[in-house]
């Protein structure tokens, strides 16, 4: 089983939650917020092994390769230009399509790996579970690439936690797509309530089966206001308090300091774990 | 000539649109961008009033033409995004996954294949108090918001060119890859708004780095600050590894995320208008050295 969190709006705990899900589920543990990776922080593991993903970039014969020019205008990615006599890549903008390759008359353009990042995999010092955290590559445009490489690395008969990436591109539905049930961490403000909505839409369209959880409430009245009139309400809810933002800043795992949040989630995610 | 801040942080939830909105409000004149499009919030604290409303297109995407179509296949052979698939009945299909590389509509022996437009979102030019808001809003799930980015940013460079508007202020999305790219390629300065937390020192330094390969000076601001000292310290270091100058802290303080409830921005809070606006004076003056 495969449980992903998720939130439009950034800082609304998605790490936070998903860590502290991972310690009360006992579960795999998956970053996937690869440009912006912290659940290391909070799991501490050691790293034991290191995979660098790759995808196909094109390779230019300089002997054969006239400098036509005519790979650099059928790119639809703008990754290829030419000056001079010369063509050259962008190797962050290039999707590894294949069209080049297959336009180019003088069959000039072969395919080599290129790195776009890299997983790395380790067992968790706090927890002892196993994590794996996707690194993309600094400039790169392939996020939701690497996201995928990494989701084919789960193995569904586990129970494990993804931790998404912020945001409603195509990044969180890389994430959320592989998901039995998501968990959508909503901070009850304006703008998380305004980014939740359209999260909200992703999931509906993909028919995935969630719940909301509350993070960083300042009184209950912020819920209220929120989610009065709408069928769909927060199942738990986690103030905003000093203390455990003090923990959370530090890399402290919420559920271990806290025992209200470890019953909290272990109340609502039994029941979904067991059916 | 127009100036460009950018405002970014790598991690979420740090303070971006706050500070953001809390600087625009206490500008003269401004073209502001909202560049986080697929959760665009500085609307939120602008009472925009919307001018225009715009389709944005972004990748095309392959269509099957299907009598022309013979089903040979020949492009499910090539698609190296597995968007193409036969259905229940055998039939050549495309999925939703199509990256409109147009690989597939050049191998297609019928030419049943064609790139079509697909809505991506739609931008907004609208007006606040002292100038525009240039904003957009992704459709959820759809890819490419670089693109939209670098749209909306090309529509604030106009108006403010028409308008003679000398400030252009992007609230930028999380992260440092390519929407992040795409909201900092051009501008003349960067202010990363950085939380007290080891998650955003981390994320501080990815965006230092990036920054740095665009040769564009940078400025630190620090937010939700005070609990510890010792994260503090290494932002201080890695903001002078990396040349930053920080120009102001902002504490952890309940009072603010109680006024961003009722939609006040920083700069209408009494504690905070001194700090916003000393940051304010110190980022334009280093656009006029």
């Amino acid at each position: 089983m495969i449980i992903s969190v998720v939130s439009g709006k950034g800082g609304a705990g998605k790490t936070t939650l998903a860590v502290s899900i991972a310690q009360v589920l006992g579960a795999e543990f998956y970053d996937l917020d690869v440009d912006a990776p912290n659940a290391e922080y909070f799991l501490q593991p050691e790293f034991d092994a290191t995979t660098a993903v790759t995808q196909p970039v094109p390779l230019f014969d300089e002997d054969r390769c006239d400098a036509c020019g005519l790979c650099t205008r059928e790119c639809r990615f703008h990754a290829l230009y030419k000056i001079l006599k010369s063509v050259y890549l962008t190797e962050t903008l290039c999707h590894g399509c294949g069209l080049c390759e297959l336009v180019c008359p003088q069959q000039a353009i072969s395919y080599q790996d290129a790195s776009v990042g890299t997983i790395r995999s380790g067992t968790s010092q706090r927890l002892g579970n196993r994590v794996h955290v996707g690194d993309l590559k600094i400039g790169s445009t392939r996020g939701t690439y690497l996201i995928g490489e990494l989701v084919k690395q789960i193995d569904p008969a586990k129970l494990s936690v993804i931790d998404g990436p912020p945001g409603n591109s195509c990044a969180a539905v890389a994430a959320i797509k592989p998901a039995d049930l998501v968990v959508l961490v909503v901070e009850p403000t304006p703008f998380g309530f305004h980014d939740m909505l359209q999260t909200e839409q992703i999931l509906q369209q993909l028919g995935k089966d969630y719940l909301i959880i509350a993070n960083k409430a300042l009184d209950s009245t912020d819920v209220e206001k929120h989610f009065t009139g709408r069928e769909k309400r927060p199942v738990f809810t986690i103030p905003l308090d000093d203390r455990y933002h003090r923990a959370n800043l530090a890399g402290d795992i919420l559920s271990l300091n806290f025992s209200e949040i470890h019953s909290g989630l272990k109340t609502v995610l039994d029941g979904k774990i067991a059916s | 000539m127009t100036r460009q801040i950018s405002i970014l942080s790598g991690k979420g939830g740090a303070g971006k649109t706050s500070v953001t909105a809390a600087l625009i409000k206490m500008m003269d004149a401004v073209v502001a961008v909202d560049a986080d499009v697929n959760a665009s919030n500085l609307p939120l604290l602008l009472t925009p009033e919307r001018q225009t409303n715009n389709d944005y297109f972004g990748m095309d995407i392959a269509s099957i033409a299907d009598v022309k179509c013979t089903d040979c296949g020949a492009c499910i052979a090539v698609c190296r995004f597995d968007a193409i698939a036969r259905n229940a009945s055998g039939r050549v299909e495309i999925a939703s996954d199509c990256e409109g590389c147009a690989t597939c509509a050049h191998v297609c022996p019928e030419q049943a294949i064609t790139l079509v437009p697909r809505k991506g979102g739609e931008w907004y030019l609208s007006s606040i108090a002292n100038g525009f808001l240039v904003h957009a809003d992704l459709i959820p799930g759809e890819d490419n918001s670089g693109k939209l980015i670098t749209k909306v940013r090309n529509q604030a460079s106009a108006v403010a060119k028409e308008q003679q508007i000398p400030y252009i202020v992007i609230d930028g999305p999380p992260g440092t890859s390519c929407q992040a790219i795409s909201s900092i390629t051009g501008a003349d300065l960067v202010l990363a708004v950085v939380e007290e937390s080891l998650s955003g020192l981390s994320d501080y330094r990815r965006l230092a780095e990036l920054v740095k390969k665009f040769s564009i000076p940078h400025f630190v601001l620090i937010n939700k600050s005070g609990f510890n000292q010792e994260i503090m310290q290494q932002i201080e270091a890695t903001a002078n590894e990396f040349a930053g100058t920080i120009i102001g802290r902002i504490p952890f303080d309940q009072d603010i995320p109680r006024a961003l409830q009722d939609l006040q921005a920083l700069s209408d809070m009494d504690t905070y208008r001194p700090v916003i606006a000393e940051a304010l004076a110190t980022l334009l003056q280093s656009l006029e050295d």
